[in-house]
């Protein structure tokens, strides 16, 4: 497992996702990427965006809604965005 | 007439403010607010709601009226995400010989015949173009081998419910029913049934049979459905059919724009993500060669489909930020306005997981196709080239 997967920051993510998407914490691994469980799929995406947007004040456009399909991917975006931030 | 009747038209102020690009889908949406409704518009400033009803209403109606109004308001608006909009062909300038509404023409030549809203009979030119543009796209079928099929116009409404349809869209929904198997039901309907006023089937409710099939909103889901459950062998499949859609829009149905009962053409894409967008993409070139020997003013641009409110803000977001849909939009010089007349579509593989619908490596299919909307390429047609045939491109010369 790599520094990342442990980083606090990867397990926020992996909460906030368990919450948006009705998961439990189990079921969402360090990896997980959108379309890996029928609760990621187009609706449950949105979900997962909003959620991003509330629980870590960060602002996601029409460009990044795409990026934005695995945990590292949004483990990379929030590190970014908070550093530009 | 009390005093606390509400005169008409009359204006709502919105709680919030509706951004320019939601303005025509909260407007759509509007029709299916409340049945006293004739018509509404959003003015330009994004905030005032201008109401036509088709009776007085009283203080509390005004009130639900108002209520219902700011909940398609807040629940389409608040967290919207500005769409990506990107735009693949744009000929929209080129000049066109005809500058009037061809709707008075049609209905002067009876060419057009409504027989209910959103329904029509068509005469002989209309059809001639149909049965042209026909042609074309199944030229563009051919051109990737296309396996022909047929499908029905009902749909079974366990299928629908399968791929969300009724979360996604109920407000356009069609319901197909018949009287019950029972011979008492069957002789009073044949005694007693008519027609009131209104038009309305003066029949009890009791004696049709539970709903279980609708009018098919699309053609594309009837292959779909057919290959549930099923792993394809080859990995691919391309196929094309033309067919009856039925999609209610309430007030919003206006001539051939915006029909009930419409006819569509389409080339649908199974396989790997790789193969369904390469392969919408040829579509797309091929089908711009084809445009532009029609000399057709028009723009491809990304869109979304018209999901109803609840679900509109995400699904919407969601096909604009994966693009994966662009429409074909038809100058309408009359009203310098656009009209979408076919779509370029990618529906990941969404019915492939819904519908059990895999690749030889087990997982699940990824779905597309191309769509063309018949009556409404010939009514863009005659809206930029009227009803001389002299003035028509030089590949329709002859053909009336």
């Amino acid at each position: 497992m790599s520094t990342q997967e442990n980083s606090p920051l990867i397990e926020q993510i992996q909460h906030v996702l368990a919450a948006a998407l009705r998961l439990s914490e189990d079921a969402v691994s360090p990896a997980l990427e959108f379309g890996d469980v029928p609760q990621w799929d187009s609706l449950g995406h949105m979900e997962v965006m909003m959620e991003l947007e509330q629980n870590f004040g960060i602002e996601i456009n029409a460009d990044t809604i795409a990026t934005l399909i695995s945990i590292p991917a949004i483990h990379d975006y929030i590190i970014m965005n908070k550093q530009n931030g | 007439m009390g005093n606390d009747m509400i005169k008409q038209p009359f204006t709502i102020k919105s709680q919030v403010t509706i951004p320019d690009h939601l303005i025509k889908e909260v407007q759509s949406k509007f029709a299916y607010v409340d049945e006293y409704i004739a018509n509404a518009t959003i003015l330009p400033d994004g905030n005032t709601i201008e109401l036509e009803l088709r009776s007085e209403i009283n203080k509390q109606e005004k009130n639900n009226l108002e209520e219902k109004i700011q909940r398609v308001v807040l629940s389409m608006v608040k967290g919207a995400y500005q769409p990506k909009v990107e735009i693949l062909e744009d000929y929209l300038d080129k000049q066109v010989p005809y500058q009037s509404d061809p709707n008075i023409e049609l209905l002067k030549r009876q060419e057009i015949s409504q027989e209910t809203p959103g329904v029509f009979t068509l005469g002989p030119l209309v059809t001639r173009l149909i049965e042209y543009f026909e042609t074309r796209f199944v030229e563009l079928a051919d051109s990737f081998a296309a396996q022909p099929y047929r499908f029905p116009i009902l749909i079974p409404a366990r299928y629908l419910q399968r791929v969300n349809y009724f979360r996604a869209f109920p407000h356009s929904l069609s319901f197909a029913t018949h009287l019950r198997e029972d011979l008492d039901t069957i002789d009073h309907f044949s005694q007693h049934a008519g027609c009131d006023a209104h038009g309305n089937l003066t029949a009890a409710p009791d004696s049709f049979s539970p709903i279980q099939n609708l009018l098919s909103p699309a053609v594309c889901y009837h292959l779909y459905f057919a290959l549930a459950d099923q792993s394809l062998p080859e990995g691919k499949m391309i196929v094309t059919a033309v067919g009856n859609c039925f999609r209610y829009e309430a007030i919003n149905l206006t001539s051939l724009e915006r029909l009930w009962n419409f006819t569509m053409r389409e080339v649908i894409f199974i396989g790997n993500k790789d193969f369904v967008l390469e392969n919408r993409e040829i579509a797309r070139q091929r089908m711009q060669k084809v445009f532009q020997e029609l000399e057709l003013a028009y723009r491809v641009e990304s869109a979304n489909d018209p999901f109803f409110i609840g679900e509109f803000r995400k699904q919407a977001a969601f096909q604009s930020a994966f693009q994966l849909k662009f429409e074909i939009r038809a100058s309408l010089p009359f009203k310098n306005s656009t009209l979408a007349v076919g779509s370029y579509n990618y529906h990941q593989d969404f019915f492939g997981r819904h519908l059990n619908i895999s690749l030889p490596d087990g997982s699940p299919a990824h779905t597309g196709c191309v769509a063309f909307g018949l009556e409404r390429m010939a009514y863009a047609f005659l809206a930029q080239y009227g009803f001389d045939p002299n003035q028509w491109p030089l590949c329709m010369k002859g053909l009336i």
